[in-house]
């Protein structure tokens, strides 16, 4: 079986499974206050408009630049911020107006993988206790079972069964990053949602942790969004990809289409930017002119066309909505 | 580093240190603090034990009694820091004023630290309205006239309640604005960090994210400032007590002994009256702030001693 064929099988079996996760037209400002009052003079829109979905054992890989709001996406369908608009419906639930204690509930089935491995453990609590909170929070459990659980459990991300007595400071940031994907594991959860896991390691230990997730994925029958920054870690983790721009969804796809046939201007551009290992081959580069514009003040129509090469004259007035221009690859520009 | 001597001497796992546990050995290397802990815990056993101690016991002569019969003696061998212009054991009133003056420093550090570590957490944690409202009752209690109002509320309920306990209560209630400003820009910064949006959306509820994540990492802040209060209180209650509007006149504290510095022949001509418990509540409040600077160093993950 040649690797093609093995992603066209993986492709297959994913898209015959259900749905977990349904976001529609999720919208996430940060209002801006000011004045005596602190009254709100204006909205950056952090998240404007996004919708997609994803299957059971997926992974849905988010790209863009910083301030693009794919953070802000991951956290807002986590329900750690409030959306401002739109839906999430998780497993067919709406989970978009849950609150309080029913909100602590529904926590057990989604986890988070955080960015930064030094301020995401509290450098006060024992690792073992830090893995054993989250389970302590939904269950009554016999203690000596539960210290033997984590300790399989750090073994299987593996650590040492000793570092259950330590504390964080006491590891480097490729362990730390273990220790968080094992506190995200402890409650055996449906999605998880890692925020880019990899962004502040080094490259010989980043290597090392995505395989520690695409492992975990395949054993727990996990499902990811994976969001980042770098195009070639988000090409190795994820089935399909989306590209943010300026809190707007530009373009969704699979991996294989995305890489090869980008169609959106700012995807194009993107991929052009991949350092090509091999320097026989001579890649045109695409660059990009001007700074991403403010999300407090987006410019009309679409977002991306005070910078796009190929803007005409209607995308300054007219919003492209996300489309299906080929099977499976959906694309918001009016070129299409 | 400890893990290296985990690694040599290996059979079972061992316990790393918690850090509470390295900044109690940081503490317990520090000379000065550890000598100042020495002298606080010495000062406090005297006053627990006064009716044991004090070399003229209750009821003859009473310690809050006047005895005419021998005012104004001088240092001696009968009293051994002589007696006061009413004619009562200065040693004596030194170690019953200690109970007085640590009781009321004690409680009232431990009111203002409990008032402020709540108000200052809330207000920081849940932000908006909360903040706003929270924050606006504390500027109001900073600039409450404090002394106005001790002296009010002691008319008030002076023969009422306890006069010891009014004076307690009005400082702790007046005095626990800084505190509350401290620890929740301490709350603001601490809950930046992604650890506490972890313990969100691992189930953590708020008041728990509040009681096991944020306030252990503030802690130290607040043990520091708490050792600071407990030395300003005492002067506190010194003061006022000089003034006349502390502690009652009949009960012996440092203040109230001091008070009697009021007259200069006293000042001038008696210095065994007055000077035990200035260098007394000088010696205290030194030492408590070299304790202090001790934890405040030893609570510091970057400092070497």
């Amino acid at each position: 079986m040649t690797t093609r064929d093995f992603i066209q099988e993986r492709i297959d079996s994913l898209e015959s499974r259900e749905v977990l996760l349904d976001v529609q037209n999720l919208k996430t400002y940060y209002p801006v206050t000011g004045g005596f009052f602190k009254r709100v003079v204006g909205n950056v829109k952090a998240v404007d408009d996004v919708s997609f979905t994803i299957r059971r054992g997926e992974t849905l890989g988010l790209v863009g630049e910083s301030g693009c709001g794919k953070s802000t996406t991951g956290r807002t369908i986590l329900r750690l911020l409030k959306p401002t608009g739109g839906k999430i419906l998780f497993e067919g639930k709406d989970i978009t107006k849950v609150s309080g204690s029913k909100l602590q509930k529904a926590r057990r089935d989604f986890q988070m993988v955080f960015q930064d491995p030094y301020a995401s453990l509290n450098p006060m609590q024992m690792v073992g206790d830090i893995i054993a909170e989250p389970i302590l929070n939904y269950e009554k459990r016999n203690k000596q079972e539960l210290e033997q659980e984590i300790k399989s459990l750090l073994t299987r991300v593996g650590l040492p069964e000793e570092a259950y007595y330590k504390y964080a400071h006491e590891f480097s940031g490729g362990q730390r990053q273990r220790i968080g994907i094992a506190r995200a594991l402890a409650l055996n959860p449906k999605l998880i949602v890692a925020d880019e896991p990899v962004s502040a390691l080094d490259v010989s230990v980043q290597s090392q942790v995505l395989n520690l997730l695409k492992d975990l994925q395949k054993e727990f029958d996990l499902t990811y969004l994976f969001i980042a920054h770098d195009l070639s870690v988000v090409k190795h983790m994820s089935d399909r990809i989306g590209v943010m721009y300026l809190g707007n969804l530009v373009e969704l796809a699979s991996n294989r289409d995305l890489y090869r046939e980008p169609l959106h201007p700012y995807t194009q551009a993107l991929i052009s930017a991949i350092p090509e290992p091999n320097t026989a081959i001579k890649k045109e580069r695409i660059v990009l002119q001007g700074d991403v514009p403010s999300p407090q003040n987006p410019p009309s129509g679409c977002p991306f066309h005070t910078r796009c090469p190929m803007a005409m004259d209607i995308c300054s007035k007219e919003k492209p909505p996300l489309k299906e221009v080929r099977p499976g690859h959906h694309v918001a520009c009016l070129l299409y | 580093m400890a893990s290296s001597t985990t690694i040599t001497q290996q059979k079972k796992p061992e316990r790393s240190l918690s850090p509470w546990q390295i900044a109690r050995k940081k503490f317990l290397r520090n000379k000065l603090a550890m000598a100042s802990t020495i002298f606080i815990i010495i000062v406090t056993v005297i006053s627990l034990l006064a009716p044991f101690l004090a070399p003229y016991l209750s009821p003859n002569p009473d310690i809050t009694k006047v005895n005419i019969g021998s005012m104004n003696i001088q240092p001696n061998g009968e009293h051994i820091l002589g007696t006061d212009k009413s004619g009562r054991d200065v040693l004596t009133r030194l170690f019953y004023g200690g109970r007085v003056s640590l009781l009321v420093g004690f409680s009232a550090t431990l009111m203002v630290i409990t008032l402020g570590t709540v108000v200052g957490s809330i207000a920081g944690f849940f932000g908006g309205a909360v903040d706003s409202i929270l924050m606006r009752f504390t500027d109001f209690v900073l600039n409450f006239p404090f002394l106005v109002f001790v002296i009010v509320l002691n008319t008030v309920l002076y023969g009422i309640v306890d006069g010891l306990w009014v004076l307690i209560m009005v400082i702790g209630v007046l005095s626990w604005g800084g505190v509350a400003r401290l620890v929740r820009s301490k709350v603001l910064a601490e809950k930046e960090n992604e650890y506490i949006l972890a313990a969100l959306s691992i189930g953590c509820s708020p008041w728990k994210v509040i009681r096991k994540h944020l306030l252990p990492n503030v802690m130290s802040t607040i043990i520091v400032q708490g050792t600071l209060i407990f030395a300003s209180m005492i002067v506190v209650e010194s003061a006022l007590s000089y003034l006349g509007f502390g502690v009652p006149q009949t009960t012996p504290s440092w203040g109230n002994m001091l008070s009697s510095a009021n007259e200069p022949d006293v000042l001038q001509g008696k210095p065994w009256i007055w000077m035990p418990p200035a260098l007394v509540i000088t010696l205290t409040i030194l030492s408590i702030n070299f304790i202090g600077e001790g934890l405040k160093d030893a609570l510091n993950p970057k400092s070497l001693r």
